[in-house]
């Protein structure tokens, strides 16, 4: 015990030591700061853009007295909040939308849009959580690690301290164990006081602080291996340096690569093309071509489908879907490949810690590509439940009422995903 | 005494060259600027056919749509691809994250779509590994693992004395340690070169091709300096390496992270959604240009039935319906170009604050430089927005054009219910050639050469600045 006090008052006056911790502390901080603003802004945008919504929809409502152009003009605004625990990692919510407003026409056309920040900003990434203690936290402890022997070798106290040691080893592994333990700290405390301030759970903080200590620990161990080459200080850190360029950068790229051309998509560009021809087609075809290819998915509008005048509501949301439905192959294609490459990105990231502890904390702050996708899915129903409360509406003919119009479904009083 | 320069030089090589880990780590990082270059310009040398391609064939299948009413042509709308100039195989910047495809139709301006960042697998780490992101991020590393112990090392080796006795000044062995770094860093350059030549046959833009060789040389320059610096103020090999890897994760980690997070504190800018939302209410002041009955045009009709004295709308000699759709088009998107600028502008301006932390850290520098130079960077990325909504906005008034002055009146208010009437409304194909070829360049090499020149001289002011106190620390080196 006395052993580990002493080791404790080395490390508490060890300039160089206590600069890494510092480091350490100060990102960590500003990570959490920084992800805690975002999650703030990100709220605060998401409720302007309700009452915008609202009001837009209200400003629609007097100009259009009928179910078609009503379906035509409203546009509904979708949008996926962040998780209470979101300002740890922001993932993919950088890239992809987490806002998308819809109307009843075609999906197709309106699902992959982007709203995206400034190109620039996605282009280099944040500086959340998930980076610091992805990508930084490696290198710090290999800084504070690489040395712990071979300065002691270097200085030619080694064989000395070696000696009087209660056991062979018993100094170096205290004394790595403290700075590992103590950068462990330097990340997991700012991290819990951000959860706290953000009302995170504690069962996200716990397992989040665990897999911070497991990957320090993983690091730990490979400066140990490292350690045992009995090499210099700066060999020992060009190596590891090299260890963390390998498994932290080098991996992951190759992996993503591997993952593309191992799981192609359909072209983007191909996809919309095919969308547009079959909804534009439908202008010049018979109108009963349409119809018909209409009711094959809905049988209960087979006896509405009559069309007498050269443009009818009801046939111009039945060629929307339909066109919906000539694309559905390829948007399925897309959809299943980019599930698909997550399956497999999700197995391959256990080859390199980093992209596993990035993948893990993206999950449990509910913003990986999987929350992405299920974003995307969850405007898919909404899209469906929107056009299910209109063809009744379309095909009786029924009358606009306010009354009417009341029941139309709203993003907010879908059922959410039980997060 | 050049000579002596160059035999210190040499000797540093040959001691690089007997090392097994400096000789592993020149190899390996040789091998790493090969691979990411060849990878990144095989990727990106596929994405330039594969868009071209995709360009042409949406130009030839409007072109060949059947006779029908203009104003179905602009609902159909067109597509056009960004396609990634000849410097993108170097540095793809932002393609990766600003989608591909653009779909252009009436009444709106559509985001670009299928941003390859969002269909990617998700493994953490870098975006994607470009030879531009190996050479900003990584080369410097090999620089520090080779470099930091220039001046330590014969100091720790004790032959920094007998130099000295040997008549070598201080600056001398500054001007060789600095002559050897940077010997090997500009030998790196080579695949860059190679590939910055290739993009030379492709657009023959020799400006631009020699300005990233150019900026990336300065850069490598940089560090090199800045490893000499370090390896000669400080007594040991060990603290050297650990303040260079630290000078590195700031640098090369930290700054261009905070750089945006403080751009997009500094200069909120609303998303595409609110600026869209936010423009509703303005857009229905406009009018919409499907509803010829709105107060405002109620307004045009007796302007226009005035002018021509006529009583009727079938008496004018154009069609109302094509006027109206032509004035709402103009009037729309003088509203949307105005709120898409000052988006744009909000954009510029954070991307400016970012770039500015180029005086903090080398790798800002570079990476904004390299960009503007590739002509993949976010102005190039606005002028293809701008260049893609002239096209829109041209090919739609066109349309509207042929709406106007060769559609009947009667015709066009019959054709929902009038066969014969919608036949008549079919306008002929010949038509559709108001649509241009979209042929987006980014700008000629000098305009990027001159985008570039904050970067440029960030690093020329960071190179001086480090060699100064090099040399000034130089002159008095002691054994």
């Amino acid at each position: 015990m006395t052993g580990t006090m002493r080791e404790l008052q080395f490390l508490a006056k060890d300039r160089a030591v206590l600069l890494w911790l510092g480091i350490a502390l100060l990102v960590t901080g500003l990570s959490v700061l920084l992800g805690l603003g975002e999650v703030a802004s990100e709220r605060a945008i998401i409720s302007e853009l309700i009452d915008i919504d609202r009001a837009e929809r209200e400003a629609q409502r007097e100009l259009h007295r009928d179910w078609g152009s009503t379906a035509y003009y409203t546009f509904h605004l979708t949008y996926d909040a962040p998780s209470d625990f979101a300002f740890a990692a922001l993932g993919m919510r950088d890239t992809s939308p987490w806002k998308h407003s819809i109307r009843a026409l075609a999906l197709e056309g309106q699902i992959y849009e982007t709203d995206a920040d400034n190109p620039d900003f996605a282009l280099i990434g944040r500086f959340d959580f998930a980076f610091v203690a992805a990508m930084l936290a490696p290198l710090l402890l290999i800084l504070l690690l690489h040395d712990v022997r071979s300065r002691e070798r270097a200085a030619g106290r080694y064989e000395l301290l070696s000696a009087v040691a209660a056991s062979p080893g018993s100094p170096w592994l205290v004394r790595a164990a403290l700075r590992a333990v103590a950068l462990a700290l330097c990340l997991i405390v700012p991290l819990v006081a951000g959860g706290m301030l953000a009302d995170a759970g504690a069962s996200e903080l716990v397992l989040a602080s665990l897999i911070v200590a497991l990957h320090i620990g993983f690091w730990w161990g490979v400066c140990a291996l490292v350690d045992r080459f009995c090499w210099s200080s700066p060999v020992n850190l060009t190596a590891l340096i090299g260890a963390w360029l390998a498994l932290a950068v080098i991996a992951p790229a190759v992996m993503r690569s591997a993952v593309e051309s191992a799981t192609r998509l359909p072209d983007g560009g191909e996809l919309m093309l095919v969308q547009r021809e079959a909804v534009n087609d439908a202008w010049d075809l018979p109108k009963s071509a349409t119809m018909e290819a209409f009711v094959e998915r809905h049988p209960q509008w087979a006896a509405y489908t009559e069309v007498s005048q050269p443009f009818e509501w009801k046939w111009y949301y039945a060629f929307q879907q339909v066109g919906d439905q000539t694309v559905e192959p390829l948007s399925h294609a897309y959809r299943e490949g980019r599930i698909r490459r997550d399956e497999l990105a999700a197995k391959l990231a256990w080859f390199s810690p980093p992209t596993l502890v990035t993948r893990i904390l993206q999950d449990i702050a509910g913003t990986s590509m999987k929350d992405s996708l299920d974003y995307e899915q969850r405007v898919r129903d909404f899209h469906a439940v929107l056009r299910d409360y209109y063809y009744p509406r379309l095909f009786r003919d029924e009358a606009f009422t306010d009354e009417s119009l009341g029941e139309r479904p709203e993003w907010s009083t879908l059922p959410s995903p039980g997060r | 005494m050049m000579s002596g320069l160059l035999s210190i030089a040499r000797a540093e090589w040959q001691f690089w060259l007997r090392s097994r880990l400096a000789v592993g780590a020149l190899l390996i990082f040789a091998l790493l600027l090969v691979a990411t270059s060849l990878v990144t310009a095989l990727r990106m040398s596929n994405a330039q056919h594969e868009r071209a391609h995709q360009q042409t064939a949406a130009e030839e299948t409007f072109l060949s749509q059947p006779d029908r009413h203009p104003h179905r042509m602009v609902h159909y709308g067109h597509y056009v691809f960004r396609i990634p100039p000849p410097l993108s195989i170097i540095d793809p910047g932002v393609d990766s994250v600003t989608g591909q495809s653009m779909f252009l139709e009436g009444h709106r301006q559509n985001t670009a779509m299928f941003a390859d960042a969002r269909a990617s697998a998700e493994l953490g780490g870098f975006e994607t590994l470009t030879a531009a992101l190996a050479y900003q991020l990584f080369l410097p590393l090999l620089l520090i693992a080779i470099g930091h112990g220039l001046i330590i090392r014969e100091r720790e080796e004790n032959t920094l004395a007998p130099l000295l006795a040997h008549g070598v000044t201080g600056i001398q062995l500054y001007f060789a340690k600095w002559m050897a770094l940077a010997g090997a860093s500009l030998a790196m350059l080579l695949p860059l070169a190679v590939m910055c030549a290739y993009a030379f046959f492709q657009d023959s833009a020799p400006l631009a091709s020699a300005g990233v060789i150019g900026i990336y040389a300065l850069y490598l320059l940089v560090w090199c300096s800045l490893i000499l610096l370090v390896s000669s103020v400080v007594r040991s090999r060990s603290l050297s390496l650990g303040i260079l890897a630290l000078v590195w994760l700031s640098a090369a980690l930290i700054v261009p992270r905070i750089a945006v997070e403080s751009a997009s504190s500094a200069v909120p800018a609303p998303g595409k959604l609110e600026t869209d939302y936010n423009m509703q209410a303005e857009l229905r002041e406009v009018g919409d240009g499907h509803d010829a009955g709105t107060p405002r045009f109620l307004q045009l009709q007796a302007d226009l039935l005035a002018e021509y004295d006529a009583t009727r709308l079938e008496d004018l000699p154009v069609n109302f319906r094509g006027v109206v759709a032509q004035v709402a088009e103009a009037d729309l998107t003088e509203v949307m170009n105005r709120h898409a600028d000052a988006r744009m502008a909000l954009e510029a301006d954070q991307a400016r604050i970012a770039a500015s932390f180029g005086w903090l850290s080398p790798v800002v520098a570079v990476s904004a430089g390299s960009r503007a130079l590739a002509g993949t960077d976010l102005a190039t990325h606005h002028q293809f927005l701008r260049k893609a909504e002239a096209v829109r906005f041209d090919f739609v008034q066109g349309l509207n054009r042929v709406h106007t002055e060769q559609l009947a009146y009667s015709d066009d208010i019959n054709r929902s219910t009038d066969a014969e009437a919608e036949r008549r409304a079919r306008m002929s194909a010949d038509n559709w050639n108001v649509l241009d070829q979209f042929v987006f360049k980014p700008d000629a090499g000098g305009e990027r050469l001159a985008r570039a020149y904050q970067p440029f001289a960030m690093l020329i002011a960071w190179l001086l600045v480090l060699s100064a106190i090099g040399i000034r620390i130089a002159r008095r080196v002691q054994p």
